[in-house]
């Protein structure tokens, strides 16, 4: 089957002149030479400065909070803790948007009034002259704890009597999946295997940490200018102020580095409260040690796999149980629980299974979105289970997962049948195959490969029913304009939209102007979240361009007496696809155009598909709208004596449906060749009774320059997607199996498996010591 | 965020000791890459500082004979930009190599290294096993401390608050040595040290005329192993007494459990990373 046909609306055999190419992206030249402005960027005149009283212990009572001393000190001209927030001390913290969702309690007290819940949680806001004196006044607050009784473990805090952090039960989310028959699964089976697998905290690390500045302008509104990868928070702050929505105005300029932790509002409320009580403008940007507190990181995730399969490789049976420590606060808990859930059998055809996934509230740091958003953690156990069933059934791993892949046609773990192409055979082939010889193991180092495969969602959760809108128009000298208030967090989603409107419009990317980011003065994008950017402002792009392109090219044809699909766009000119030599300059033709009054721009919205939602008792129903496949594989080396891993090669194999800028698409796959390295080996946040240990770079160890191995990308093209000209989503995907393929090339070099991530090199030690004793 | 202090610039050494010798809690600062994370993570409360910035007659690498000096002020970048570093002190070089990250090592100083006294030093276990000595300067004159007496405690030294480190020297080895450095760190880059050792190995007619064992992040103190090495002086090393020497080395260490390893840990792989270098200098001169 030609697999490109699964989408009716997909492209194959387009001739494509920009998309796909190798273009500068065009916020490159700014970047490089040090233009671009940040939200931390900006100064105004009479502009104050702000700091956030964050709570230093995880389970507190609050008794008194003495901040006379703090608004005494010259200079300090706002000092807000609880009780000044009478009318309304709570954000939402539900997934973000135009239609939103809405789980059971997603709200947050803005500052903490009488109980703190987590290390971190704010309890007041200052504005003063200058950062330093706000830290003056900050020292100078007097927070009187009572310390509670906190639990600091989701098993723990769901047993009876448990310190109660959240609802009346501690219990965030749960879903299950009940699915053919699971009995009937594990009886035809030859083998069954259980493992436990778990894993860690992970902080987003952003170059950019949480910045911004608020004013009200002479009209009263009030502006926002912030690094959030979510414009549409103005209405949250709006209601959070009891304010109409139309009186906040949020922009967001280029940020540094989202990865999720921009996603629910961190500092833009705060903000907002204290430039209404200041009535001047406030700044903040976050200390990196303070960033750490301020947005939640990766969940923790405690996944037990227990695996039916015959000795031929084909598994009958999965029951997979799935818990994660959502923190204090739901934040988006129930969500990545539910992607977690649908993602738990990895890109493989299930049809006897059984889950349960539990999302429990803690004392810990309240985990959030971060790239991957619990289908990631999900993955990684499968893929290492998967791992463990070759070992056990004696079969090569990738037979074992072809074996099981599906396909096309296929329902998914929630019944949802599969209408995109799955190359994740071909993509793990092709990175296995990169990986070339495994280097003979000499005195101290053995070596390893791994593989991983895996499947994850891209676009919103359908019953979100998520809408994109974006304007372009041309104008007068043949130039093009592009409106969409897509935000962009630095992977290029405002340059792949000139890309896609100079490829429709025949318009080359530097004549095309992208107005971003500003949701008050351009059609609203959504999120630059759930890889969706791309696909739903890419889409609601395109929408208008063709829509353009149809207006102009219907008056074209009159002119030159022919149908308008005899004509073509192309390097700024008009002309007739089988006698080129009769042509006119794009400058002329909207010269021509806008003489007869035809529309020379469009506003499109594009809707992704909805769905209505799950069965609670199967599980069943349609989650998202599709997905992306590929593969990671990794060379490592390991000291036998020290337990310390070198990654040596890392290879990202990923069907990216159609790139739009491949150079944009290596640049994702690096970054989390990168990113899926320190998740696997070294990144994580330690927490003591919920206390943050190493809140700071020089204990948080993320990989540096030195870390850094031989990254090659492999993109493959199916055109099957459902972005602009058959993209899919990659941000995210891109990231999902990376860290599940070191794990299996280090099981594979030490002849063990560690079922607790990060493989410290203590760990790995541990683990080639327990493997020699056991021998 | 960074708390105010006070901070001195003087632009010579006669300058940077009379703004040591005028206060009590008066402390230098040059590269300041371990004060700034410090003060940052509130773990240092000083707050009036003598920047040897300008200080640049403190920045220089000389040679008399087999004698080397580097100035307190040199920096990791240096050592490594220097021809002779690489043989005058190879495990010097080696820990220059991997110290910290690329930015680090253009700011950060040989003299800050020493004197801050962190048992994770890197530079401390390479310049023990060539018997350094480091030059102690102050308005009332100079001393010359062997590093190894150098030490006292976790981040205690023997220098004086008036006083400044001003420059730390050694012998170059003898012909037929071997002088290794081992950092295991849990990443590769702007990393701190878990486990470090340092070797060094001479030998003649087969047999090891000198050899030096140093130890850091194991004890309060970077420290060498003085047992561990008078086991192996005067013998013709083999597998056997090596490892009697490694394991003499890790129980002369005292670690402790932090957020980056168990104190267990720590022993086995001061032990490992002994016995590997030992084997590795012993195999480069027989």
């Amino acid at each position: 089957m030609n697999q490109t046909e699964a989408f009716p609306g997909s492209i194959a055999n387009v001739n494509l002149r920009q998309v796909g190419k190798n273009k500068p992206r065009n916020d490159a030249p700014t970047k490089v030479h040090g233009k671009a402005i940040y939200a931390g960027d900006f100064y105004m005149e009479d502009m104050l400065f702000a700091k956030v009283l964050h709570s230093d212990r995880a389970s507190a009572n609050i008794r008194n909070v003495d901040i006379s001393a703090a608004r005494a000190l010259r200079g300090v001209h706002s000092v807000l803790t609880a009780a000044d927030l009478t009318a309304c001390n709570a954000v939402m913290t539900d997934l973000p948007g135009q239609t939103g969702g809405g789980t059971k309690d997603t709200t947050q007290p803005i500052l903490a009034a009488d109980r703190v819940r987590f290390h971190g949680e704010p309890i007041a806001l200052i504005a003063a002259e200058s950062y330093e004196l706000a830290q003056q006044a900050l020292d100078l607050i007097v927070v009187d704890y009572e310390d509670t009784e906190g639990v600091y473990d989701p098993f723990d805090s769901q047993k009876p009597g448990a310190a109660i952090v959240y609802s009346d039960d501690n219990i965030v989310a749960d879903y299950k999946i009940r699915k053919g028959d699971i009995e009937k699964g594990f009886d035809e089976a030859d083998y069954v295997l259980q493992n436990t697998f778990t894993s860690q905290y992970q902080e987003q690390a952003f170059m950019e940490p949480e910045a911004a500045v608020a004013w009200v302008d002479e009209h009263e509104i009030l502006n926002i200018r912030s690094s959030t990868q979510v414009v549409e928070h103005f209405r949250a702050v709006a209601n959070a102020l009891g304010i109409p929505h139309n009186r906040v105005h949020l922009q967001a300029p280029y940020i540094g580095g989202g990865f999720g932790g921009k996603e629910v509002m961190t500092i833009e409320v705060w903000l907002a409260l204290l430039a209404m009580d200041t009535k001047r403008p406030v700044k903040l940007i976050q200390t990196r040690e303070n960033s750490f507190l301020s947005h939640g990181p990766r969940h923790p995730f405690t996944i037990t796999h227990k695996t039916g399969v015959t000795k031929d490789g084909k598994v009958t049976a999965m029951k997979i149980k799935l818990t994660s420590d959502a923190g204090a606060y739901a934040k988006l808990s129930p969500y990545i629980l539910l992607y977690a859930t649908v993602g738990a059998t990895g890109p493989y055809r299930v049809d006897n299974l059984w889950v349960d996934a539990t999302s429990a509230a803690t004392n810990n740091l309240p985990a959030c979105a971060f790239r991957g958003f619990g289908t990631m953690q999900a993955n990684t156990a499968c893929e290492a289970q998967m791992e463990e069933i070759a070992k056990l059934i004696g079969m090569d791993s990738l037979e074992l997962r072809r074996k099981n892949f599906i396909q096309p046609g296929d329902p998914n773990t929630t019944g949802q049948i599969i209408r995109s192409s799955v190359w994740c055979d071909q993509c793990a082939t092709q990175a296995l195959a990169a990986l070339g010889e495994q280097p003979s193991n000499s005195e101290h180092l053995v070596y390893g490969h791994g593989i991983a495969c895996y499947q994850q969602s891209y676009g919103r959760i359908r019953w979100m029913k998520d809408t994109s809108e974006s304007w372009v128009g041309l104008e007068m000298d043949g130039t093009a304009i592009v409106r969409c208030a897509v935000t962009d967090i630095g992977a290029g989603q405002m340059s792949a939209l000139a890309q896609i409107t100079g490829e429709i419009l025949g318009v080359p990317m530097d004549e095309i102007t992208v107005y971003f980011g500003d949701g008050h003065v351009n059609p609203l994008a959504g999120t630059s979240t759930a890889s969706r950017a791309l696909y739903m402002s890419g889409k609601a792009t395109e929408l208008a361009a063709r829509a353009v392109r149809d207006n102009l090219l219907q008056c074209m044809a009159r002119h030159f007496e022919v149908s308008p699909d005899e004509l073509d766009l192309a390097d700024s000119t008009v002309f007739v696809l089988d006698n080129p030599e009769r042509r006119m300059s794009i400058k002329d033709m909207v010269k021509l155009c806008a003489a007869e009054g035809v529309h020379r721009h469009n506003l499109s919205i594009f809707k992704a598909p909805p769905s209505e939602g799950l069965d609670p008792e199967t599980g069943q129903g349609e989650v998202f709208p599709d997905f992306t496949y590929g593969a990671h594989a990794a060379q490592v080396s390991v000291d036998i004596d020290t337990g310390e891993v070198t990654v040596i090669k890392s290879v990202g194999a990923h069907d990216v449906g159609q790139a739009i800028n491949l150079r944009a698409v290596e640049g994702q796959i690096e970054g989390s060749a990168l990113m899926g390295q320190g998740f696997a080996l070294s990144e994580e946040l330690i927490l003591e009774k919920g206390v943050l240990k190493n809140g700071s770079f020089s204990e948080y160890l993320i990989p540096t320059s030195e870390d850094v191995p031989e990254i090659q990308s492999i993109v493959l093209e199916s055109r099957s997607g459902l972005g602009p000209f058959g993209s899919k989503g990659i941000g995210e995907p891109v990231f999902a199996p990376v860290a599940a393929s070191i794990a299996n090339a280090v099981a594979d070099a030490i002849g063990t498996r560690i079922h607790d991530l990060p493989l410290t090199p203590e760990k790995v030690l541990r683990a080639i010591n327990e493997n020699k004793a056991s021998r | 965020m960074l708390p105010p202090f006070d901070l001195s610039q003087p632009q010579s050494l006669a300058d940077a000791l009379q703004a040591l010798a005028g206060k009590g809690d008066t402390r230098p600062l040059a590269g300041a890459t371990n004060l700034v994370p410090d003060l940052r993570g509130k773990r240092e409360t000083c707050r009036d500082f003598v920047s040897l910035d300008g200080v640049n007659e403190l920045r220089y690498i000389k040679r008399d004979g087999d004698r080397v000096t580097l100035g307190a002020r040199t920096t990791m970048a240096d050592i490594l930009d220097d021809s002779g570093i690489r043989t005058d002190a190879p495990a010097l070089y080696a820990a220059a190599e991997i110290f910290a990250g690329r930015m680090v090592r253009t700011a950060a100083t040989i003299g800050g290294n020493v004197c801050c006294g962190s048992p994770s030093a890197d530079t401390v276990p390479a310049l023990l096993t060539v018997d350094a000595e480091v030059t102690l300067s102050s308005v009332s004159g100079q001393r010359t401390v062997a590093l190894d007496e150098f030490y006292i405690d976790y981040k205690k030294s023997v220098l004086r608050s008036d006083e400044l480190l001003t420059s730390v020297s050694w012998n170059v080895p003898p012909q037929n040595s071997a002088n290794l450095f081992y950092k295991l760190a849990r990443r590769k880059g702007d990393a701190i040290t878990v486990t470090g050792v340092a070797v060094m190995i001479a030998a003649e007619d087969g047999v090891c005329t000198r050899a030096r064992i140093a130890l850091g992040s194991v004890a309060p103190t970077v420290f060498r192993a003085s047992a561990a090495e008078d086991l192996l002086a005067g013998k013709a090393l083999d597998e056997a007494i090596i490892e009697q020497a490694a394991r003499a080395a890790a129980d002369q260490c005292a670690p402790i459990d932090d957020i980056r390893a168990s104190a267990d840990y720590r022993l086995q792989t001061a032990f490992s990373l002994t016995r590997r270098l030992l084997t590795q200098a012993w195999k480069q001169v027989s």
